[in-house]
């Protein structure tokens, strides 16, 4: 088509005349045609734009031939694939003669693909009107398939942690109905041996056999009340010693139905291992269940029960004042018996103070950091 | 008062029972499941019950609970699990926690059959969670 030649034939005398402004030995030319980095200039006062001058680089990014470019608008390099509102951007900056950088699926001669960062700027003359638009290119196809392989990567490690999180939460699950499973039968356990020592005092007609069934259910109810208190708190692992005394307390002087056995508490709560609940109440039960005993008779009396941490310790303190009364031998000796077993178990110190009708006992246990965290 | 007891662990029942009856009060009847506990509810017209959550028929003590409820008939859970109990409280009064101790029960007992016979000036004791407590009060309509 001759008129398709003409249009080149131009596009080369404009590139011409634009290498003729310059010496040849101009450095910047020189650069611009050695540089590893494809370059092109077009020329926007010709008719569609046509590219006037391209470097060596540019022809070896593209394929294409020297003859195939001078004279041909850019959009040689769109393919199918290129997306449309990527071109769109291109074409209302260059009409609106302003810088636009963009990341662009281009074509090969040879129908390849590759990720073109392209930057185009107008060139002005003295007077302000744009006489060129210079454009590089950057083949960063690389750094582009470097992304898809690490978004791969990604998306397969992403999957691998679902399915281990799937599966260890279904371990949990699975954890946590045991747990509940097994908690409900220790607690119906409980109540069936406590029902067992109630019937059996039910049915004996011998007073000390009865009183010694309930000094027997006494304990297991215990036991029955720190099931009751584990798993309660957020952190299961751990008991607080303060609700299960508060709950112990007033059950077993509210039971009492007497008005002249006064109960003063001074709570505060005191987190233990869960593993200590057993022997620590154990021995709350005892000495609260001594004053209750003491405070029976018929004075009645006070009790004031401190649990608190008193210089990084953990402090259980028993006070009454109440009438002394001769104790039921047997029952005093396991309770004397569960103390000694329990504060051993413990490392707890228990220390016993008379003054008249006030009995004070303190039970001490001598925790560190180190130790309130083991389980 | 006329007490019906929903249990299907009958030792644990029976010992109940005996219990309700040391108080002064008269059972009339134990049931093991939703059904045997719809047919006493009609029957034996009781002023008071204590429900379990898990029957014979699975967890079927709420809907009991919810049939008394309608009946007009005051009751407390007795659950292993007071944390299974559904948000309003399924009508209830409050709830007993297993395993619960002779002194436990005693208090609730006296407690509840007080309040039912219109004596509200006691305090709740420690064994008995009311419901009130753990459930936002609803307008009264």
């Amino acid at each position: 088509m001759p008129e398709k030649d003409q249009f080149q034939t131009d596009a080369r005398n404009a590139g011409n005349r634009l290498v003729a402004g310059h010496v040849s030995e101009d450095p910047f030319a020189a650069a611009f045609k050695a540089t590893r980095m494809p370059m092109i200039v077009t020329d926007p006062n010709q008719s569609d734009n046509p590219i006037i001058f391209c470097n060596n680089a540019f022809l070896r990014l593209s394929g294409y031939s020297d003859d195939e470019v001078i004279g041909r608008n850019c959009r040689f390099l769109q393919g199918p694939e290129t997306d449309q509102e990527t071109i769109s951007k291109v074409r209302e900056a260059i009409a609106a003669g302003q810088d636009v950088a963009v990341d662009i699926l281009n074509y090969r001669k040879d129908g390849s693909q590759f990720w073109n960062a392209v930057f185009i700027s107008p060139v002005r003359d003295e007077a302000g009107a744009i006489i060129y638009f210079f454009a590089s290119q950057l083949d960063f196809t690389n750094v582009k398939s470097r992304e898809a392989d690490l978004a791969a990567a990604r998306h397969e490690a992403e999957a691998e942690v679902a399915k281990h999180t799937a599966n260890l939460r279904s371990a949990l699950e699975a954890r946590t109905l045991l747990v509940h499973e097994v908690d409900h039968r220790v607690k119906n356990n409980l109540l069936t041996m406590a029902s067992i020592v109630k019937m059996q005092a039910r049915v004996t007609k011998d007073d000390g056999r009865r009183q010694t069934l309930m000094s027997v259910l006494n304990r297991i109810e215990a036991l029955s009340t720190v099931q009751r208190k584990l798993f309660t708190l957020d952190d299961v692992s751990k008991f607080d010693i303060s609700e299960f005394a508060r709950e112990l307390v007033t059950d077993l002087v509210d039971a009492t139905g007497r008005k002249d056995i006064r109960l003063t508490l001074d709570l505060s709560p005191l987190l233990v291992p869960a593993v200590k609940a057993t022997p620590l109440s154990l021995i709350v039960n005892e000495l609260v269940g001594d004053a209750v005993r003491r405070g029976l008779s018929d004075g009645g009396g006070d009790i004031h029960v401190v649990v608190r941490r008193l210089n990084g310790h953990f402090l259980i303190r028993i006070e009454d004042t109440s009438e002394p009364v001769e104790p039921d031998i047997e029952n005093a000796e396991l309770g004397q018996m569960l103390l000694e077993a329990s504060a051993r178990q413990l490392g707890a110190e228990i220390e016993r103070k008379q003054d008249g009708r006030k009995t004070i006992v303190d039970v001490v246990l001598l925790v560190d950091d180190h130790q309130e965290n083991t389980h | 008062m006329k007490v019906m007891i929903v249990e299907d662990e009958m030792l644990l029942a029976m010992e109940l029972e005996s219990e309700v009856e040391m108080a002064g009060h008269e059972v009339t009847g134990l049931a093991m499941s939703r059904s045997q506990a719809q047919e006493q509810i009609g029957s034996s017209k009781p002023d008071f019950a204590f429900v379990d959550i898990h029957l014979m028929d699975g967890p079927t003590g709420v809907d009991v609970g919810r049939e008394l409820a309608a009946a007009g008939i005051p009751y407390v859970f007795v659950s292993g699990n007071i944390k299974k109990i559904p948000q309003d409280f399924a009508g209830a009064l409050g709830a007993i926690e297993k395993p619960y101790t002779m002194n436990g029960m005693k208090n609730a007992l006296a407690y509840v059959s007080a309040v039912i016979a219109g004596d509200a000036s006691g305090s709740p004791p420690v064994s008995l969670v009311l419901a009130e407590d753990v459930t936002p009060a609803k307008p009264q309509s």
